[in-house]
């Protein structure tokens, strides 16, 4: 038995490492008293994991997480206590039974929806986005262990679109390619012929194959 | 603060290396709300957040003072440089970790004072907050500065900076002191009434109300109140019933690692052993416990509401609780199936007890800790560090047949009446911890033999038998480490020491007087800030410090003092008396040792208040 946990990281703690946030909700899961599995050994810890470790900087709105369980628990009892041992900036949204043989969360994940909140002025960036779009490739680097790996990082990005000042993106996130969003806005204002301006981004949501969200699959 | 104030901290955070130390909002953090009337008190750490918050004390303030009606306490600790750097580049203030408010906006701003070279922390905390350093230059709508802990006891090297000390323990005196600043602001009450009415309460010291006067050769010649009323000694706090005093059953949960990340279960404060080096041993005097049934019940709450997966006790001596293993095994039985560990910190070798050993290792295989402090028994003695090299020799033994590979043994050098011999010591007992791993039957040790031979420099300190010592002068240290470095090159010991200067200021520091503070003042005007952080100690600056304000360094370091001289912090009565000390000096320089007072007095000087000591 395992439990999906769709949860939000406030923006007080879009500074916290994903490490850091793992140790979090394992004390949250410990404090909660609900049945979950413990490891063996000296120091037993619960094996959760992420579906996708959230960039440091970035809040997110529907993060997921998977914990083994011991026994059943209805979803929203294990929400509420969850709920109950988490500090405010992290909550629980809702829970989900998932059979032991599904793939991991975090195998299913393949793109991730963001939203930039902008800090400087960013009206020629956001006036750029149709144009910046309509290219067929946009040369990207990436950094590996290997050094700096040039990409084209069109095909990574499935949406790309403003609202109200914002600005939303759709990119992939999978082993096979991922977008990173600050690697899209450096892109962009690179294009546009500005400076990146500083902006807070956050994580709306995961994305399965086929765009649906993660959790609801 | 403004909107664009907390729109540059959501800045400054990007840029920062470690942006998790300023966010606040940690599980089990207090945020109230602030209703008219409120006192606003910024607790201060003046050191990085990850230390701070492996402090108990702060912990133990910060619950007592949030639990008092019409009184808010929110965090502040000293920035990493690159934060210094944005705060002034963007003209933001130093905020609290709780609600982000600037520390100006205080109305009572404390510092804890737990180490001598992070004095200019709190200058740099204090400007960086928008506070004037200076106490003289504050004014009516400016935060009444206090400071306590340990430095305390000395406070005259603050006494520029502060408004008001408190002496002994927190717990009671803290909040009387908040609620006397709140009661009289609220009466309109003149900054200048409020510290007079806060120099009436046992324990606290206000330093604009004295005055000293010196000799020719820089001594003291008199130091006396200057305003009618004060008191002439300024006696420590002393909570007496620690048993039923507040504790907190929440503590901070940081998301960032810190250094103790764990429940600590303060089972006993002060300490009966009398080793004559040690400041925290006369201060925390006397002895006081909390009983089984006390600390099963906060080891209860505690790991209920922090989720944490260790507990570790803490007390100057926690083999020197009565009751040490059971403790242990009933914390052990209660928490086995919530998989919560137990681990024992800085035991004495003396009180180790094997059993116990086998116990923690059941759970968790740290490193063991031994402090021999001296390396031949005639040293021991003449500091009255109570273990022979037979009680090491076994606990090591111990610790190796059961599985232990790695030993830490902590040394000092510059001790008085120290000698060739006595170095020599050091590294013929780290030899014969080695050997004792070799006789252990290879099956049976585990592999990887790591002794680590920790060398601090003695510094002394305000109120302790060592008090009119001259410290080594930094050339003899050297050569001292130099020798030392020699001879411990052996094969899997491991030698650590101490930077020789930072131990020179701090003997300086912790037993200077009021011209203390503007060298403090100069060596922070010159770039002096995060000392202990061997990457920004700025050893020529605090020389050059020491020049401008025309005070020699040596005169408080190396200097051997005179019995009749007037000390600094004479005017402080920790409740052991100087008479005690003196006697102690003397029996330490014929090598004579002191028992253990539990249950046979030596009339340190504590039972002239009645009822303070029953051990
Ligand atoms: S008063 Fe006596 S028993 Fe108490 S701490 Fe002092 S010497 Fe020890």
């Amino acid at each position: 038995m395992k439990m999906w946990v769709v949860f939000s990281v406030g923006q007080r703690l879009r500074h916290i490492g994903h490490l850091d946030l793992m140790r979090a909700m394992q004390r949250a899961l410990r404090r909660s008293g609900l049945d979950v599995c413990y490891s063996q050994g000296f120091s037993p810890h619960i094996n959760l994991s992420l579906a996708s470790p959230l960039p440091v900087g970035m809040a997110g709105d529907r993060e997921v997480m998977e914990v083994p369980m011991q026994s059943l628990i209805p979803p929203e009892t294990f929400k509420q206590r969850l709920n109950d041992a988490l500090p405010i900036a992290l909550r629980v949204i809702s829970c989900h039974h998932r059979p032991d043989d599904e793939q991991a969360a975090m195998a299913q994940v393949c793109a991730a929806q963001y939203v930039f909140e902008f800090m400087d002025d960013a009206d020629r960036l956001l006036a750029g986005v149709p144009e910046y779009l309509k290219r067929v490739s946009i040369p990207a680097i990436r950094k590996s262990k290997k050094g700096d790996v040039a990409f084209d990082i069109r095909p990574l990005i499935f949406n790309l679109f403003t609202k109200e000042g914002k600005l939303y993106a759709t990119l992939a996130l999978s082993q096979t390619g991922t977008a990173k969003p600050l690697t899209v806005l450096e892109t962009l204002a690179d294009f546009v012929g500005i400076p990146t301006p500083r902006a807070i981004a956050t994580r709306t949501g995961l994305l399965t194959s086929c765009f649906g969200p993660l959790e609801a699959i | 603060m403004s909107l664009s104030d907390l729109m540059l901290i959501e800045r400054l955070l990007d840029e920062v290396e470690k942006p998790a130390r300023y966010l606040g909002g940690e599980m089990n953090a207090i945020i109230k709300e602030k209703q008219p009337g409120d006192l606003r008190f910024a607790f201060c750490f003046p050191d990085t957040y990850e230390i701070a918050m492996s402090h108990l004390g702060m912990k133990i303030l910060y619950d007592i003072l949030n639990a008092q009606p019409h009184i808010i306490c929110e965090r502040v600790c000293m920035p990493w440089v690159d934060m210094i750097e944005g705060l002034r580049r963007e003209q933001v203030s130093l905020f609290s970790l709780e609600t982000r408010t600037s520390l100006h906006a205080f109305d009572i701003v404390g510092f804890t004072l737990q180490y001598e070279m992070s004095f200019t922390n709190i200058l740099e905390m204090l400007d960086l907050g928008g506070i004037k350093q200076r106490n003289e230059d504050r004014g009516e709508s400016d935060p009444i500065v206090v400071a306590g802990g340990p430095n305390a006891a000395n406070p005259e090297p603050l006494s520029m900076f502060i408004d008001a000390f408190m002496m002994g323990d927190g717990e009671s005196l803290i909040v009387e002191l908040s609620q006397t600043v709140r009661t009289m602001r609220q009466t309109g009450a003149r900054r200048e009434e409020i510290l007079y009415a806060l120099s009436k309460i046992e324990g606290v010291y206000v330093p604009r109300f004295y005055e000293a006067a010196y000799n020719k050769d820089g001594t003291l010649a008199c130091f006396s109140p200057n305003r009618q009323g004060a008191p002439e000694s300024v006696r420590k706090r002393i909570e007496l019933d620690l048993e039923n005093a507040p504790y907190p059953t929440g503590f901070l949960v940081p998301y960032t690692q810190i250094i103790h990340d764990r429940i600590v279960l303060e089972i006993m404060r002060g300490c009966t052993r009398g080793c004559r080096f040690c400041q925290a041993g006369m201060l925390y005097r006397p002895v006081r416990e909390r009983s089984l049934d006390r600390l099963y019940g906060l080891a209860e709450k505690l790991v209920q509401n922090t989720g944490y997966e260790e507990i570790s006790l803490s007390s100057l001596s926690s083999g020197d609780y009565p009751c040490l293993e059971e403790l242990i095994q009933g914390l052990m039985e209660r928490f086995r199936e919530k998989r919560v560990s137990v681990s024992l910190p800085s035991m004495r070798l003396d009180s180790l007890v094997k059993q116990s050993l086998e116990e923690t290792s059941q759970v968790k295989k740290s490193g063991l800790t031994l402090a021999p402090e001296a390396g031949t028994q005639r040293l021991r003695d003449v500091i009255n560090k109570g273990v022979t090299e037979e009680d090491l020799m076994r606990a090591v033994t111990d610790a190796f047949e059961s599985g232990w590979s790695a030993v830490k043994l902590y040394f000092m050098i510059g001790l008085p009446t120290e000698t060739q011999e006595d170095l020599e010591g050091i590294a013929d007992l780290a030899k014969k911890v080695v050997d004792c791993y070799y006789r252990v039957p290879k099956q049976q040790r585990a592999p990887g033999l790591r002794v680590t031979v920790s060398v601090s420099t003695f510094v002394p300190k305000p109120f302790t038998p060592f008090q009119w010592f001259g410290q080594d002068d930094l050339e003899t240290i050297r050569g001292k480490q130099a020798f030392l470095r020699d001879r411990l090159r052996i094969k899997g010991v491991q030698f650590n020491w101490h930077d020789a200067e930072l131990s020179f200021l701090e003997a300086c520091v912790a037993r200077g007087d009021r011209r203390m503070g503007e060298v403090i003042l100069a060596a922070w005007r010159s770039g002096c800030r995060l000392d202990s952080w061997r990457e920004h100690f700025k050893f020529a600056n605090w020389l050059k410090a020491f020049e401008e304000c025309g005070l020699d360094p040596a005169f408080y370091a190396n200097r051997l003092r005179e019995y009749s001289e007037i000390l600094p912090w004479s005017f402080v009565d920790i409740g052991v008396t100087g008479k005690y000390l003196q006697l102690e000096d003397e029996r330490a320089r014929a090598g004579i040792v002191t028992p253990d007072c539990r249950g046979d007095c030596q009339g340190c000087g504590l039972r002239r208040f009645e009822g303070v000591c029953t051990a």
